[in-house]
């Protein structure tokens, strides 16, 4: 067991150092911070100076390992643009974006697995046809889009919820509602044919044949196998709490670290759009092993290979 | 009064039979041969007489159990029916299991269901059936999941489960198909021996005829959705009234017989969507005439058996030779 | 005495079977020790159960995998390593059929193509030659040649198979290597391919190794047999000989296995136990946990496969050469 744990987290910090990498590697060669931040108008003599203060002289691989060793000290850099250390800028968004995200995934869960598997114990009823209309039409529509027409009818046309900013829990109703729905429509899908094949498997049958009533076959026999895959889509969801909603942030002028992330990226805040992308990895990975440990716990043939590894 | 009593059941799917009229009954205790290829209805028939069919079944027809008709019975009566006067077992042991429960779980939620024990006395229950269908170490056992099972031994908790609400019939359906020879020949045992000993019914379904005649007194033999020939076992081996009976005897090679070419039936099962006008087994049969093109035989019973065909075998050949007693398996001596 | 076609001696394939990263991996000896051949023109059986290494032998001697252990011999000269120009040459002389046929198609392509591929591959013929050839090879094996243009998906499994075989036979074969061709089929329709096999075999002279669970089919088709368990050959002989007279006492409770109608249930000799695990392999003889008749040699020595009477092969303390025929034809 010991031995999974210590090849999990290996895994994982080979991901976040890619992770890492790979960012430094896109916004270093996509543009000089220095002329971005300044501005193309500034005097000569104040860019040098901003690149000596950030050690943008350099040669890049140089640059690269000392960022790498700060950050194995715990050191994530300061934001070029507003001199504060980058954690601190992030942290102090997370807050408001997990008011968004933490009610999204309920409402996902709430209604996306039920759905799922209602339709799916009624195939090919009207409610299945319904539900899957829906799910395909949410699966589809971008979040921007159907952001978009949720405020042309709450906002603009009712006129019943506001359309931008963070002052109140009725703020946040229309972000939430459209990551909401795009969210419960792909869990639904997923749900629906989880449960399908599930209920196609022979023990179902069997728990049948020994007379057992149809609801505790679902709820006995059905769902603890379905539950397997629908951990997996769920986990991906929690993975993505903390920086899920960039798009939506934006469009919603909702202060979370979405919109930070577009700000510092469009900046090229190295140290920030860093930062974000570390904490969007860290979480990730271990929603990843979360989801892991939980197979082992619904799957009893997986939980051998953990003992044995 | 027969035990079960299934009178021209029919079963479409989409508007399409697979089972044109089944008549068969089943007395208290005896055993029953049901034997045919992939599609000619021998599961179905039972899938359809508990109600295991999927929603989009069309069941017709009659299957009495002690004065009531299964198929149109409310749920909650057949969920009674269920385990307890007929229980199941299926072909594939392995998959037939819930693969993330306890074994002893799943056997002890049949013993609840069935006479409401609960905890230890259902747990100490369950160990008797295990030790009972002969898998060793009982106790420990109990706490394992399927997989950590052979498919010999899947098969084995399938039965204890199965004999958990003491049932008046068990249906195996191609209970041996999956598993290897010597564990075959095991599992045809354990089911034989029970049989004598709880005197339940058992229906056997099989494609093996060399199986069904060891278990069994009397078979049915099934073709395209209809029994076609019904007799004790004793006449079907010694002489095969239907061509097609005939046809899967001159079909299967004998391990005593030599390298002698075989006689195949020819052609394929028709598909149920187009099966010929008159008789169905018409244009594979050897023996067909104008007038099986034409209509379709009925299962006539004469003398304890019944045929369904306008041309049966007449000549009194035996299918099988007197099986030469086995004596070459005689007794090693050790050296 | 003239050279068998294929032979295989002492052959051993192993696996590593990992389970994680970094275990140590455990080592399987799937065949252990088997030694085979086969004359050409002539057919042998394989017959064992899951676990046996029967398939991995199937393999080994067409050389799709490499074995641990050991050599194949084909036509005199050694097997080609894998991949090599020479190996890629010996695949038009020797050919695979397996059970699943559906598998073994390609469902996006006419069986007529699948049928002509080796024939390109191999550059046989011109393209007219080469259609004319498919026609004859479907006709061959019952197929009708208009049915060249159908997909694996519109035959039935009977026919699919039917297409395997005639793509195997495309080139000309002299080794036919056959792994449970006709289980996945009902039994009307295993007769037909049987059959087929059997014609094939004998119109082409066409060596063929015939791997299966089934000694019924086994005994029908075969003039050898070889019977493995976990790894290792226990017994061989003529097939009209193993199957009417075996020695082993395992190739006993297989053959009785066997249900043959009129037999009742309590003639037979029921096993107890199952096949142990390949990875846990017992010591000694490998079948004494179920043995009938072990003893206290049987459970730390392996028996050797010795010649225990004419043409006659098995591996059991049991059965020393001399006192074999004595002590069984009782």
């Amino acid at each position: 067991m010991l031995r999974f744990f210590l090849l999990r987290l290996f895994r994982a910090l080979v991901t976040i150092a890619l992770v890492v990498t790979f960012a430094f590697v896109v916004l270093r060669m996509s543009g000089d911070p220095a002329t971005i931040i300044l501005g193309p108008e500034a005097p000569p003599s104040a860019v040098a100076a901003f690149r000596e203060a950030w050690g943008l002289n350099d040669p890049i691989w140089v640059q690269y390992l000392s960022y790498f060793g700060a950050i194995l000290q715990g050191d994530l850099g300061m934001s070029m643009r507003d001199g504060r250390p980058a954690i601190e800028l992030v942290a102090e968004r997370i807050p408001a974006t997990l008011q968004l995200t933490v009610p999204t995934l309920i409402l996902k869960l709430a209604i996306g697995i039920p759905a799922g598997v209602y339709a799916a114990l009624h195939r090919d009823s009207i409610v299945d046809r319904i539900v899957m209309i829906g799910a395909v039409v949410g699966f589809t529509m971008p979040s921007f889009v159907l952001g978009l027409i949720l405020v042309l009818i709450f906002s603009v046309t009712l006129g019943w919820l506001p359309s931008g900013g963070q002052d109140s829990w009725l703020h946040a109703a229309l972000p939430i509602a459209t990551m909401g729905i795009g969210g419960a429509a792909v869990l639904a899908r997923f749900s629906r044919s989880a449960m399908i094949e599930v209920l196609g498997q022979p023990y179902i049958r069997t728990a049948s044949a020994k007379g057992v009533s149809w609801p505790r076959v679902i709820r006995g026999h059905a769902m603890p196998n379905a539950a397997i895959p629908i951990v997996t889509i769920v986990g991906f969801m929690v993975g993505s709490l903390v920086a899920g909603a960039v798009v939506i942030e934006s469009l919603f002028s909702w202060p979370g670290v979405g919109r930070l992330l577009v700000i510092a990226v469009s900046n090229r805040d190295l140290a920030v759009v860093q930062c974000i992308l570390l904490l969007i990895a860290v979480t990730m990975v271990v929603s990843n092993f979360v989801v892991d440990i939980l197979y082992g716990y619904l799957d009893p043939r997986l939980r051998n290979n953990y003992a044995k590894a | 009064m027969p035990l079960v009593d299934i009178r021209d059941l029919k079963v479409a799917f989409d508007g399409v039979h697979v089972l044109h009229g089944i008549d068969l009954a089943i007395e208290r205790g005896e055993a029953v041969g049901l034997v045919g290829e992939s599609g000619c209805g021998k599961s179905v028939t039972w899938l359809a007489a508990l109600g295991l069919l999927p929603k989009k079944a069309q069941v017709t027809g009659e299957v009495m159990l002690e004065g009531t008709n299964l198929v149109e019975a409310p749920r909650k009566h057949l969920e009674a029916v269920r385990g307890r006067r007929i229980a199941m077992i299926f072909q594939d042991p392995s998959s037939s299991l819930n693969p993330v429960i306890r074994v002893g779980r799943q056997i002890e939620e049949a013993i609840h269901l069935h006479h409401g024990m609960t905890g230890p006395a259902a747990r100490a229950e369950a160990r008797r059936l295990i030790e009972l269908v002969g898998i060793p170490d009982a106790a420990r056992r109990l706490d394992n999941y399927p997989h950590e099972f052979s498919g010999g031994q899947n098969q084995r908790l399938m039965i204890a489960m199965a004999l958990a609400g003491e049932p008046d019939i068990l249906i195996a359906d191609e209970p041996t198909t999956a598993l290897d020879a010597t564990i075959q020949a095991q599992i045809l045992d354990l089911l034989a021996q029970l049989r004598t000993e709880t005197g339940m019914a058992v229906v056997f379904i099989s494609h093996d005829l060399g199986a069904v005649s060891q278990i069994c007194e009397r078979v049915c033999v099934m073709y395209a959705g209809r029994i076609v020939e019904k007799c004790s076992t004793a006449s079907l081996f010694r002489a095969p009234r239907h061509p097609y009976t005939k046809g899967l005897f001159g079909a299967i090679p004998r391990l005593d017989g030599g390298r002698a070419r075989l006689s195949p039936i020819e052609g394929t099962v028709p598909q149920p969507s187009r099966l010929p006008k008159g008789c169905a087994f018409a244009p594979r049969c050897t023996e067909a005439t104008a007038r099986c093109a034409e209509a379709r035989p009925a299962l006539l019973e004469e003398n304890e058996r019944a045929v369904a065909c306008f041309n049966p075998v007449i000549a009194e050949t035996p299918a099988r030779r007197p099986a030469k007693a086995r004596t070459r398996q005689g007794e090693l001596e050790t050296a | 005495m003239s050279m068998p076609l294929l032979s295989a001696r002492h052959l051993v394939k192993t696996y590593a079977s990992r389970r994680g990263a970094f275990t140590k991996p455990t080592l399987v000896k799937a065949v252990e020790d088997v030694s085979l051949s086969i004359d050409k023109g002539r057919t042998l059986g394989i017959v064992g159960e899951s676990g046996s290494g029967k398939s991995t032998t199937g393999r080994l001697v067409l050389g799709l995998e490499d074995p641990t252990g050991g050599r194949v011999t084909f036509d005199g000269a050694a097997m080609p390593g894998l991949k090599t120009p020479e190996w890629r040459g010996l695949r038009r002389r020797m050919q695979l059929v397996y059970q699943d046929p559906l598998a073994a198609l390609d469902r996006r392509i006419p069986i007529g193509e699948q049928i002509e591929e080796p024939l390109e591959i191999h550059e046989i013929g011109t393209p007219e030659e080469r259609k004319e050839r498919v026609a004859e090879l479907m006709r061959a094996v019952g197929l009708r040649p208009d049915q060249a243009s159908q997909y694996p998906h519109e035959l039935s499994g009977g026919q699919r198979q039917r297409v395997v075989i005639a793509r195997a036979i495309a080139c000309g074969p002299e080794l036919l290597v056959c792994d449970e061709p006709v289980s996945a089929l009902d039994v009307s329709i295993q007769a037909q391919v049987v059959n087929l096999l059997r014609d094939l075999q004998e119109e082409h002279g066409i060596a063929m190794i015939f791997i299966s669970h089934d000694l019924k089919v086994v005994r029908n088709i075969c003039d050898r047999v070889v019977v493995m368990y976990l790894g290792r050959v226990v017994e061989e002989g003529p097939s009209d000989e193993i199957f009417s007279k075996p020695f082993h006492p395992y190739t006993q409770a297989l053959v009785s296995s066997v249900p043959v109608p009129g037999t009742s249930l309590t003639d037979r000799i029921i096993l107890e136990g199952e096949p142990p695990n390949p990875a846990s392999r017992p010591s000694g003889c490998a079948f004494h946990p179920r043995c009938r008749f072990a003893t206290a040699r049987c459970r730390t020595e392996n028996p050797q496969l010795l010649t225990v009477a004419a043409e006659r092969e098995v591996a059991c303390h049991l059965l020393g050469p001399a006192q074999v025929p004595a002590s069984i034809a009782s």
